[in-house]
């Protein structure tokens, strides 16, 4: 888990928005604009960064969405509790995917935090989790799966190790 | 099938410039570029042309604000079968 005070997760998204551009994709509404926002939800703060990937012309959307859950520790200090960064290549019809989300349960059943997707058909996962490294933020996230869909290839998820 | 990215030493050709070179604006977070592995660099092609373009990316304003709605990370999937089992 990482934690961060109030200022490191405004400069945090803006640097996540530059290296998305950097790369080359595209922000996607509501956050192409000057101003990028943590969304509140509750006592949390919430980042929801839709992002596509610059395909060549003629080709088929890929998305990659960058979703973190931010919850408070202390006045002004942060801890992320969730996270989830999502690549879908409608080209090639694929999914990939990091993930932390329900951790006591994933502990409970697998003695693991975080998991990760594989769908090598998009929307026919062959299983429903596989073991993964643990993403150590949306910057890492992105650029793991922005790798993925450079290779230009469909993944061979039958080399993950399979949770369940 | 297209390749999406120049390796680097593609770069050098196209900017005429040393291997070297290349790998100095890599390392100094200059040229965007991902390490497959300790000795696989690729460039994405769309990240070059941009960075070749002299096009850099504002920096954004970032704000915080209300939740319009709710976000739930990894919606639609389901929780482990054993971990359904240990909480009944």
């Amino acid at each position: 888990m990482i934690t961060a005070s109030t200022d490191d997760l405004l400069a945090y998204l803006a640097d996540v928005i530059e290296v998305v551009e950097r790369f080359g994709a595209t922000v996607l509404p509501p956050n192409e604009g000057e101003e990028v926002q943590w969304a509140r939800e509750g006592d949390d703060l919430v980042m929801d960064i839709g992002t596509r990937l610059p395909t060549p012309r003629g080709s088929q959307d890929v998305d990659l969405v960058l979703q973190e859950r931010w919850s408070p520790r202390a006045p002004g200090q942060w801890i992320r509790v969730e996270y989830g960064y999502d690549l879908r290549d409608h080209e090639l019809g694929y999914r990939r995917a990091f993930h932390r989300h329900d951790a006591d349960h994933f502990v409970r059943a697998w003695d693991v935090a975080t998991h990760e997707h594989c769908e090598a058909t998009l929307g026919y996962p062959v299983c429903g989790h596989y073991a993964g490294e643990p993403a150590a933020d949306a910057i890492d996230g992105f650029l793991r799966l922005y790798g993925i869909w450079l290779a230009n290839t469909k993944p061979d998820c039958s080399k993950f190790h399979r949770l369940g | 099938m297209e390749r999406l990215y120049y390796t680097p030493r593609e770069v050098a050709a196209a900017l005429a410039i040393s291997d070297d070179a290349v790998l100095d604006l890599i390392n100094r977070g200059d040229l965007p570029a991902l390490r497959v592995s300790a000795r696989v660099i690729r460039i994405p092609i769309a990240a070059f042309d941009l960075w070749r373009s002299g096009v850099t990316p504002r920096r954004r304003r970032v704000a915080t604000r209300p939740a319009s709605g709710t976000v739930t990370i990894g919606a639609g999937e389901s929780l482990p079968e054993g971990a359904r089992a240990l909480l009944r």
